[in-house]
């Protein structure tokens, strides 16, 4: 049970990201839609924490609205030390360049460039050495050793998703935001997706929140948040894919 | 099907305007031509009309090489003839008027006329009276505006003698159609005073007017026949008015055609921006394409509704360009009318030929770009529709594509080099053209294969600059050969022509220069109005005024160039002399032993006479009847000499004591020039017909006229340069429109709005300065073969800052071009782009 104690520990850690009463609003009068209703949540630093609910629960909002991709209509979104809601465009910019990580479901990578030129984009756009060490170890995790060469058009789904994991993990961000990142792939590309994802939780200390709706990506996680019609509902830790089905299910009944 | 394409139209506005801009423009400009070249052309009409209304009938000398002047007792008879109520005859010659300065004014001197009144007054005196005593005079209102004359001054002018008379102002004219008068302005006097004037013994027209009852007709045929033999010609007003607007159609003609040929230019370009829209258009559509097929469009409809669409934007964009074309005439003549060229008021003519032609052109351009693209819509199979992403466009050059190339580059470059290779003249240089038009095809073909390393070459500094944004803008300008080089060969024509255009004008100016500074080492030229066009003015200079600049210390040399006319075989010859210390430098033959009856002949005289040193000459002189001469050298026509020149002794013995033609002047060294200047002014200020220019001003002139024909030529060809441009701007856009999740990931992940931006300007960029290179290299490569097509020994000169500038302003031209489309994508919601489709 050495698993539950590394738990407690990062239970105890100062939270990553944090929001505090999060409401979003789309649109005006009565075509107004609210996506988030008052949203209060933790992720913890070190920690794998999964963001699940119905379609429409306003879980991707709400994944944006941390991450800095779109602004919150009321509240606060902490990451780290910093309330992002009170940042311009171009400090929003740099916050995303230098603390935080991004895994699309789709269209992750520059068509133009290749898979080691993707996964070095975000240092080279922050204008920052990449520590080799950490670059090879990242590769080695992720299997992409003999594919550093070939262009996203010359890779496998999986392969691209490998190579985005690669690339969030390389900035060292303070958290990494993946948004579906199994959504395309079919289920051994994703089991192995999510695997390298756990791994860099355990080994590299990273942080991760995950959009999903798929339970057993969803059980990779150290904790799942359940959301619905924009409010945080429940949660569950050590989840298993039957809990966090069961849930689900109780939630849409 | 039809209500598919026009809700895609209504749907995509913008796009649409974008896309009909480029050929408005040249739509607008071939309109425009036409509407200008009509309205001058109709306003020269009506005044024709209206002038040749008052004349029943009109003759003129007959039109054979030699004409016959009308004479006196031509008038005699005319006035006798029946039916004959009044016969005027119309004098025009020289009669410089002398400006204010104490000097003849223009660089012509202004014609003398004579003013007819009553019946068949035909000039218009727009303000006091006509001249109805010997010592009055009227002017043309343009010549007493730009002089400063008003009606009640005494003017001097200069008689065929070169003596001056004063006549007091009493009536300004308006010169109406006349092209020479126009040009030159002039003094209207009485007939009598006119003849006496300008030394005019005939008559350059009579005008008649019938008695009453009496039909232009019938007036024409009692004319005719009591001028039977001389070979005069005879024509009613009506037949004189066609005649002149049909000469004076003819002329316009040439303007129109000359225009046009730079609306070809612009509506090729267009044409290139209309097939790369379409193109990316049909690519970004594929799924709908694909879509309509799966639900049962034929291949057919969809190459129609592609069509169509063209076709629509073809009707709009050149509906829009007639409205600009319009615009352009009337404001070109509206300019022209404030700068004091007015033309009387006629509506602005748009013709039906004008709307036809405009917009026959731009839908045919449209829907022409346009069937390649439309073909390469039937061929998106329907299973397309069913995928997520539509895959990145490879293109490899073919091997087709290749052999093409080669074929066109072979035959290209090979039939420049015949052309460089062949004895220069017109034929030369249309060989070369031919040359250059294959060679543009092969780059055309080859476009896509060569954008590749170019833009590696053109972007290697912005890509060292700036980083991230740099590294992916390069990348960004290969990812689609086909694209690009369409969209930055659109820049490549015209920045070739203004390279070709830039280096001919630099080589003549040093070709021309080097001629002078090597045949022509003179400081300062005394001549008589229009002497250097070669007109020669009336009198020439006095032989006194050499003689008072041979007498001034500060000069050091005095050459006095004398020239008259003598009939060689069957035409005539320019035959002359120097007197002086000059230097010919022969190009066959030698000059020793100039003396006797030798002579020296310029290159073209001898060409044309077949003459060779050591061959013989028979020139009919006026003064000694047919005597030979022996040619001895050939010279280069640069040198300031009359074609065919003999020794003074010689000449005076053939053609009398003639006044001189130029007097060549150089000051003595040490001496400024404005005290050596101050001299020869003051040598000529008794001879007002004789004006001082100096080597620097002649130079100036030449100068002048190279620099406004380089920038009527720069500014004609300016329009296709913005065509150009407007492709680079649309081509951005769509391309940033299909980049939008490429451009919100790049967001996501830390480029900031200004490194977005700054991404597709140096994108434009490097495409600006790609088809900038690629024209400078043509432009410059068939510029010199053009030049070496002109004279034999050609100083070839390539404009290096001019060159550097087009390079550097398509760059710059680009990041313009990027500006809006920079803006949109910077601008875009990144959760929203990362959403969309």
């Amino acid at each position: 049970m050495t698993i539950t104690g590394q738990d407690a520990v990062r239970r105890a850690a100062p939270a990553a990201v944090v929001a505090r009463g999060v409401t979003k609003v789309y649109g005006q009068g009565d075509a107004a839609v609210h996506a988030l209703r008052g949203v209060d949540v933790g992720f913890a630093t070190g920690a794998f924490t999964a963001i699940m609910g119905p379609s429409g629960s306003g879980k991707s909002t709400l994944m944006h609205c941390l991450a800095g991709l779109d602004t919150v209509t009321e509240g606060e979104v902490r990451v780290g030390d910093v309330d992002i809601t009170r940042l311009n465009d171009k400090q929003l910019t740099l916050l995303r360049r230098e603390r935080v990580g991004f895994i699309f479901q789709a269209f992750n990578l520059l068509p133009t460039l290749t898979a080691e030129q993707n996964i070095r984009l975000p240092l080279d756009i922050a204008g920052r050495q990449a520590d080799q060490e950490l670059f090879d170890v990242v590769i080695r995790t992720v299997g992409l050793a003999d594919r550093l060469k070939h262009k996203p058009s010359e890779l496998s789904g999986g392969q691209q998703q490998r190579v985005a994991v690669a690339r969030a993990l390389i900035s060292k961000p303070d958290v990494i935001f993946a948004d579906e990142p199994t959504g395309n792939l079919d289920s051994r590309s994703g089991a192995e997706v999510l695997s390298f994802l756990r791994t860099s939780v355990r080994e590299l200390g990273q942080t991760i929140v995950m959009v999903t709706h798929d339970p057993v990506a969803a059980s990779y996680a150290d904790r799942v948040v359940f959301l619905r019609d924009g409010v945080l509902v429940t949660e569950l830790t050590q989840p298993s894919p039957q809990s966090v089905l069961d849930t689900l299910m109780k939630l849409e009944g | 099907m039809l209500k598919t394409t026009l809700a895609g139209l209504r749907a995509h506005k913008l796009r649409l305007l974008l896309t009909s801009l480029a050929i408005t423009l040249g739509v607008g400009f071939i309109a425009g031509t036409f509407v200008l070249t009509d309205t001058i052309q109709a306003s020269f009409t009506q005044q024709i009309a209206a002038s040749a209304d008052k004349v029943d009938v009109a003759v003129l000398p007959s039109p054979s090489d030699k004409p016959s002047p009308l004479t006196a007792a031509d008038l005699d008879k005319i006035r006798t003839a029946t039916g004959v109520a009044e016969a005027q005859g119309i004098v025009q010659g020289d009669a410089p008027l002398i400006g204010k300065d104490g000097k003849v004014v223009g660089d012509f001197p202004t014609a003398g006329v004579s003013i007819v009144t009553g019946r068949l007054g035909r000039t218009e005196v727009t303000s006091g009276a006509a001249p109805s005593a010997a010592d009055q005079a009227v002017l043309d209102k343009d010549t007493a505006k730009t002089r400063g004359f008003k009606i009640g001054d005494t003017v001097q002018v200069l008689d065929h003698a070169g003596k001056p008379h004063a006549f007091h102002v009493v009536g300004l004219f308006d010169a109406g159609i006349d092209q020479r008068i126009a040009y030159t302005g002039a003094v209207g006097f009485t007939t009598e005073a006119a003849q006496a004037m300008t030394g005019e013994k005939g008559f350059r027209e009579i005008d008649v007017a019938a008695a009453a009852g009496v039909t232009p007709q019938a007036l024409k045929t009692a004319v005719s026949s009591a001028l039977a033999g001389a070979g005069h010609k005879v024509r009613t007003g009506d037949e004189l008015a066609d005649e002149l607007a049909k000469a004076n159609g003819a002329d316009m003609q040439f303007i129109t055609l000359g225009l046009l040929m730079f609306g070809v230019v612009a509506m090729l370009v267009a044409a290139l921006v209309i097939y790369n829209t379409f193109n990316i258009l049909v690519a970004q559509r594929a799924r709908e394409m694909a879509l309509l097929r799966c639900i049962g469009a034929t291949r057919k409809q969809v190459f129609g509704s592609v069509l169509l669409e063209s076709a629509v934007v073809g009707v709009i964009a050149s509906l829009l360009g007639l409205v600009v074309g319009y615009g352009l005439g009337w404001g070109a003549i509206a300019v022209a009318g404030a700068m004091g060229q007015e033309l009387p008021a006629v509506a602005v003519s748009l013709a039906p030929r004008t709307i036809g032609l405009a917009l026959a052109i731009g839908v045919v351009v449209t829907v022409g770009a346009a069937l390649l693209p439309a073909r390469t819509a039937t061929r998106v199979a329907p299973i397309a529709a069913l995928r997520t992403q539509t895959g990145e466009q490879t293109f490899k050059a073919g091997v087709l594509r290749m052999v093409f190339a080669a074929l066109f580059l072979v035959a290209g470059v090979g039939t420049t080099a015949a052309g460089v290779m062949a004895t220069p003249g017109p034929q030369a240089l249309f060989i070369v053209m031919a040359g250059g038009v294959l060679t543009f095809c092969a780059v055309l073909i080859l476009g896509p294969v060569i954008v590749r390393p170019l833009s590696v070459f053109a972007g290697w500094l912005p890509a060292k600059l700036s980083g991230v944004p740099g590294r992916l803008a390069v990348d960004n300008s290969r990812r689609n050969p086909k694209r690009s080089a369409t969209t930055t060969v659109a820049l490549t024509i015209g920045v070739t022509l203004m390279t070709l255009i830039s280096v001919i004008t630099a080589t003549t100016r040093a070709t021309v220069t080097a001629q002078l500074d090597s045949q022509f080492p003179v400081d300062y030229m005394v001549m008589s109005q229009g002497a250097l066009e070669g007109a020669g003015g009336p009198g020439g200079v006095p032989r006194e005024l050499a003689a008072g600049l041979r007498a001034r210390p500060e000069l050091a040399s005095v050459v006095q160039i004398r020239q008259g006319e003598a009939r060689v075989g069957r035409a005539d010859y320019q035959v002359g002399t120097y007197d002086g210390p000059y230097k010919v430098v022969a190009q066959k033959g030698s000059t020793q032993g100039f003396t006797g009856t030798n002579a020296i002949v310029g290159t073209t005289a001898a060409k044309r006479l077949g003459a060779q040193p050591g061959g013989t000459l028979a020139l009919a002189t006026p003064k000694a009847g047919t005597v030979n001469v022996k040619v001895i050298a050939i010279f280069d026509d640069s040198a300031p000499l009359p074609g065919i020149t003999v020794p003074p002794d010689a000449f005076e013995k053939w053609f009398g004591h003639v006044n001189d033609d130029q007097v060549l002047v150089n000051a003595k060294d040490g001496v400024a020039s404005d005290v050596a200047r101050k001299a020869v002014e003051a040598a000529a200020q008794d001879y007002p017909a004789a004006k001082v220019v100096s080597s620097t001003e002649i130079r100036g002139q030449f100068d002048d006229m190279l620099n406004t024909m380089l920038m009527v030529i720069t500014g004609l060809l300016g329009l296709a340069i913005l065509i150009s441009l407007l492709g680079i701007a649309n081509t951005l856009s769509l391309s940033v429109h299909e980049r939008t999740r490429e451009s919100a990931l790049l967001r996501a992940l830390g480029l900031t709005r200004p490194q977005l931006r700054r991404m597709l300007s140096l994108e434009a960029l490097i495409l600006g300065l790609i088809g900038a290179i690629v024209g400078v290299v043509l432009g410059g490569a068939f510029g010199w073969a053009a030049t070496q097509t002109l004279v034999a020994d050609v100083l070839f000169r390539l404009p290096v800052t001019q060159v550097l500038l087009f390079v550097a302003l398509s760059g710059l031209a680009g990041v313009l071009a990027a500006l809006l489309p920079g803006r949109r994508a910077a601008r875009a919601s990144i959760v929203g782009s990362l959403a969309s489709d």
